[in-house]
C-alpha cells in the first residue's frame, strides 16, 4: 500500500481527537457547546470503505453492520469484525451479505450464540449467525418473507419467558411489525404481522414482557406481551397506552419516535422503572452525514396507560440516534450524529425541576438540569455517529464516515 | 387526423413516439453505457362539444412498455429513478373541462388526472429528447386534479387542488384518499407581441412517500417563453424554480434551478440549446444503481448535487406526406458535484469523473395534429378566446 493522505488519516484523526477532547472547544457543526467533561478517545479503528452504521460488541468483539453505497462498488452489504481487546480497534474479519445494499441493525443475544443482522431495502430479511466462534461467526439463514421483502429496517432481539424472538420493523409503504421466534435460529417461525405506524414503525424495546414500539408521527405505543397483565402474547399484543412525543422545534410538529429504552435504574428505588427515553430523529437542514435534528425525550411511565412526556434533552443544530445506557451508574450514552456523543445522569426524577429548568410546555430541561455529565467526539473532527454501546469500562461508538470508535466510559 | 372544425363539434387526435438510441460516457463507475428506446410514445385526443362549453383531454403514454428500466439520462430523477427519465403513467392525461364566458372573462372548471397548474411546459412539448434535470422542481404531473380558471386580456389565473403523492408505478393510480391534500396556483401573462410570463406556487404533501408522513414541499416558479416565433428565435424559455422540502413548518432543504433554452432555424434545420444550473437530492441507491429507495432513511437525504448541464440538438423535418418524421441528433455536456460535505453522494466517486457525456441520435415520428397544449386546461390556456375546447393552442 502507497502513502496516501487516507492511510495517514485515522491516527491523526485519533490524535487530534484525543487533543482537543481536552479543550472543551464547541462543534463545528454549530451543535451546542458541551457542559459536562470529555470522554476521552482511547482507540480508533478506522474503516471509509463502506459508511459505517450500528454496532454490538460482546466481551472482547465488536461487530459492525454498514450502509448505504460509498462508491459503486462498496455497498452496505458488509458486517465487519473487530477485535476490541486493545486500545485501538482492529478489524479481524467480515461478513459480506448478498444482494444486500444496507445493513441496519446488528445484535448479539443475550446469550451470546447468535448474531441478527437486518437487511433493509428490498429483499428485505434477518441473517441470523452462530457465535460459536465470536470471530468467525457462521451463517446460519438468512430468514425472507413477503412480510419482510420491502426491507428490515431494525431488528431487535428479546427473550420472553426464556423463549428468543425477533421484532422486526418494515418499510413502507406497509408498515408492519414482524415478531419470529428463534427457538431454532436455523428456521425462524413468525409469530406476528400487525401493520403499524405512520408512515413507519421504526424500532422497538423489550422488557419484563412489555413491548414499547417507536411508531414514528404516531409517538410510542407500549403493548403487553404477557408482562402486562392484559392477555397479550408475543403472537397477540395487547396496546396497554401511547404518547405523542413532542417536537424538536415547535413548528415542526410529529414525533418522529425512533428509538426507545426503558431505564431499570440498578440501585432500585421509587424511579427506578418510571422513565422511558425516546430518540426523536428528523432531518438535518442539509443531509444525512453532515446535519441531524431531533431530542432525547423523557417519557413517565409510572401509569403505563397514560404515560407522558416530562422532560427532554436537546441540541443545537444536532440530533439525537441510538441510546446506549449504563443502568449501574444511570448515565445514558446517546449517539448524536454530527454533535458526537453525550453522557447524561438519568439517575433519579427526571419530572423534578425548577420552573426556570422547565420549557414554555412545562418540560424539565435536561441541560438545564445540569443532567449532561459528559460528552466525547463532538470536537473539530467530522464524526457522524450512528450507535453507542456500553460495555463495562468502555463506550465503543460507529462512525458512519470514520468506523468504530473506543471511549472511556463516563464517571459520576 | 385534420382536426374538425365544427361550431358543435371538434375532435383531434395524434400519435407520436422518439425512436433513439443514447451512449452516455459515464453512466457511471467510469462505464459507458449505450442503448435503445422508443421513448414518449403517445396517444393524444381532445373534443369538444356545445359550442366548446364542454371538452375533454386524453393522453395515454406507453413508456410503461418501452421505458420500464428508464432512459438513460445524466442528471434526471424522480420516482425512484436517478440518472434514468422514469417512464410515465398509462393514464398521462384525462380532463375533463367545462367552460364559459361573461363578457371579455372567460372561466372554466377542470377536473380529471393531469398537470397540476404549476411551473413552464412540459419537456416533452420542448425540442429535447433528454428531459432536463429540473423536471420535478419545474412541473407537477398525472395526479387527480381539479383547477378553476379565469382568463382576461393578457391575465390568466389558474387554482388547483390535487393529491400529492407521485407516481409508484406507470400503472399506478394517484391516492384518490389524498385528493386535495394539496394545492397550487399559477398566474400567466402574455402581453402583446411579448413573451408569455408565468409564477407559481404549489404545496405539495408528502410527494414522495405516498402514504403520507414524508418531507412536504413548497415549489415556486417563474417563466418566461416565446408564444410565438419571434426575430430568428422559433422557441425559448428561461425558467427559474425552487423547492423547499419541509418537516412540519421546518425548512430542511432548498433545491434550485436556472434552464434557460432556445431553438431558431438554420438552413432548413432546427438547432437548439439548453443550459440548466440545477440541484437535486441524493437518496440512497438500490442493487440497481439507477433506482433508488422511495421510502428515504428515516426521512433524510443522502446528499444534493449541482449538476451544470448544456445540451445541443440539431433536427430536420424532412418532407412526408400525412406523417411527421424528423431525424436528430442532440448531445449533452454534464458536470456534477456535491454541493454539502460530507456527503453520502460524492459525483466523482460515483460516476468515475466529474464530466459526463451522452449523445442520442434517432427519429422524431408523428402522426395527426392537435391544437391541445399539453398541461394546460380550459381558460388556463392563455391567449384564446372562451369559450375554448380543452386547449388552444399548437404544441407539438
Amino acid at each position: 500500500m502507497g502513502f496516501t493522505p487516507r492511510a495517514f488519516r485515522g491516527p491523526l484523526v485519533t490524535l487530534f481527537a484525543a487533543a482537543v477532547a481536552g479543550c472543551g472547544s464547541d462543534s463545528p457543526t454549530g451543535a451546542n457547546p458541551r457542559t459536562g467533561a470529555p470522554l476521552p478517545v482511547v482507540g480508533h479503528g478506522e474503516t471509509t470503505v463502506r459508511y459505517t452504521a450500528e454496532l454490538w460488541t460482546r466481551g472482547t468483539v465488536a461487530y459492525t453492520s454498514t450502509w448505504g453505497q460509498r462508491s459503486p462498488t462498496a455497498f452496505g452489504n458488509a458486517v465487519y469484525i473487530w477485535n476490541v481487546a486493545g486500545n485501538t480497534p482492529v478489524m479481524v474479519d467480515s461478513l459480506i451479505v448478498e444482494n444486500a445494499t444496507t445493513l441496519g441493525d446488528i445484535q448479539v443475544s443475550d446469550d451470546g450464540t447468535l448474531l441478527v443482522v437486518a437487511t433493509e431495502r428490498a429483499n428485505g430479511s434477518i441473517v441470523i449467525y452462530d457465535l460459536t466462534n465470536p470471530l468467525a461467526p457462521t451463517r446460519l439463514t438468512r430468514y425472507e418473507t413477503v412480510n419482510t421483502s420491502n426491507g428490515v429496517h431494525t431488528a431487535e432481539v428479546a427473550r420472553l419467558g426464556g423463549t428468543l424472538y425477533a421484532f422486526l420493523s418494515i418499510d413502507p409503504p406497509t408498515p408492519r411489525l414482524v415478531i419470529v421466534e428463534l427457538s431454532d435460529p436455523r428456521n425462524p417461525r413468525e409469530v406476528l404481522v400487525r401493520n403499524m405506524g405512520n408512515p413507519f414503525v421504526h424500532d422497538v424495546f423489550v422488557r419484563d414482557g412489555l413491548l414499547f414500539t417507536a411508531l414514528w408521527d404516531d409517538g410510542v405505543t407500549i403493548w403487553d406481551l404477557g408482562g402486562g397483565n392484559r392477555g397479550g402474547t408475543p403472537a397477540n399484543p395487547v396496546q396497554i397506552g401511547n404518547v405523542r412525543t413532542a417536537a424538536w422545534s415547535p413548528s415542526a410538529g410529529g414525533s418522529r419516535a425512533h428509538n426507545l429504552w426503558w431505564f431499570h435504574d440498578a440501585t432500585g428505588g421509587a424511579n427506578a422503572k418510571r422513565f422511558v427515553f425516546v430518540g426523536e430523529e428528523a432531518p438535518g437542514t442539509g443531509s444525512v452525514l453532515n446535519s441531524s435534528n431531533g431530542d432525547i425525550h423523557v417519557v413517565d411511565v409510572s401509569d403505563m396507560a397514560a404515560p407522558r412526556e416530562v422532560a427532554f434533552y436537546h441540541v443545537d443544530a444536532a440530533g439525537t440516534h441510538n441510546f446506549s445506557v449504563d443502568e449501574e451508574k444511570g448515565i445514558l450514552y446517546a449517539a448524536y450524529y454530527n454533535a458526537g456523543i453525550r453522557a447524561l445522569d438519568v439517575r433519579g426524577d427526571l419530572s423534578a425541576c425548577t420552573a426556570a429548568q422547565k420549557s414554555s410546555d412545562g418540560r424539565c430541561d435536561l441541560r438545564k438540569m445540569g443532567r449532561e455529565l459528559a460528552a466525547g467526539l463532538d470536537a473539530n473532527v467530522p464524526t457522524f455517529i450512528w450507535g453507542v454501546h456500553f460495555d463495562g469500562e468502555f463506550v465503543y461508538a460507529s462512525d458512519m464516515l470514520s468506523g468504530l470508535w473506543k471511549l472511556r466510559a463516563a464517571s459520576r | 387526423m385534420e382536426p374538425h372544425d365544427s361550431t358543435r363539434t371538434s375532435f383531434g387526435l395524434r400519435a407520436q413516439a422518439i425512436a433513439l438510441a443514447t451512449r452516455v460516457d459515464p453512466g457511471l463507475a467510469n462505464r459507458s453505457y449505450t442503448e435503445g428506446y422508443l421513448a414518449q410514445p403517445l396517444i393524444m385526443a381532445h373534443g369538444s362539444a356545445l359550442d366548446g362549453h364542454l371538452g375533454g383531454v386524453l393522453t395515454l403514454d406507453f413508456e410503461g412498455l418501452t421505458l420500464d428500466r428508464g432512459q438513460l439520462n445524466p442528471g434526471a430523477y424522480g420516482e425512484g429513478y436517478a440518472d434514468r427519465r422514469h417512464p410515465h403513467t398509462y393514464l398521462h392525461e384525462a380532463i375533463v373541462v367545462a367552460a364559459g364566458a361573461f363578457g371579455r372573462l372567460g372561466v372554466s372548471l377542470a377536473g380529471g388526472k393531469g398537470f397540476v397548474p404549476f411551473g413552464t411546459d412540459d419537456p416533452m412539448t420542448r425540442p429535447f429528447a433528454a428531459y432536463p434535470v429540473n423536471h420535478h422542481l419545474a412541473q407537477i404531473l398525472e395526479r387527480y386534479v381539479a383547477i378553476a380558471a379565469a382568463s382576461a386580456g393578457p391575465l390568466t389565473l389558474e387554482g388547483a387542488v390535487f393529491n400529492g403523492d407521485e407516481p409508484m408505478s406507470p400503472g399506478a393510480p394517484p391516492d384518490a384518499s389524498r385528493f386535495g391534500d394539496s394545492w397550487a396556483v399559477r398566474a400567466t401573462v402574455t402581453p402583446r407581441s411579448m413573451p408569455e410570463f408565468e409564477g407559481s406556487f404549489a404545496s405539495v404533501t408528502s410527494p414522495e412517500l405516498v402514504t403520507g408522513g414524508g418531507r412536504d414541499q413548497r415549489k415556486w416558479s417563474v417563466g418566461a417563453r416565446l408564444a410565438q416565433p419571434f426575430g430568428l428565435l422559433d422557441h425559448a424559455l428561461v425558467e427559474w424554480a425552487r423547492t423547499d422540502e419541509l418537516v412540519g413548518d421546518v425548512k430542511i432543504s432548498r433545491f434550485t434551478s436556472i434552464l434557460a433554452e432556445a431553438s431558431t432555424a438554420v438552413l432548413g434545420a432546427t438547432v437548439s440549446a439548453r443550459f440548466e444550473n440545477t440541484t437535486r437530492p441524493e437518496e440512497e441507491r438500490l442493487l440497481d444503481p439507477f433506482r433508488f429507495s422511495r421510502n428515504p432513511t428515516d426521512l433524510g437525504i443522502i446528499g444534493i448535487t449541482r449538476w451544470h448541464i448544456g445540451t445541443v440538438a440539431v433536427s430536420t423535418p424532412l418532407p412526408a406526406r400525412r406523417v411527421d418524421v424528423a431525424p436528430f441528433v442532440e448531445v449533452t455536456y454534464a458536470h456534477p458535484s456535491e454541493e454539502l460535505t460530507p456527503s453520502g453522494f460524492v459525483p466523482q466517486d460515483f460516476y468515475g469523473t466529474a464530466s459526463i457525456w451522452s449523445a442520442s441520435v434517432g427519429l422524431r415520428l408523428g402522426i395527426g395534429k392537435m391544437i391541445h397544449r399539453m398541461g394546460r386546461y380550459g381558460a388556463g390556456v392563455p391567449n384564446v378566446r372562451s369559450p375554448v375546447p380543452s386547449g388552444g393552442q399548437h404544441a407539438h
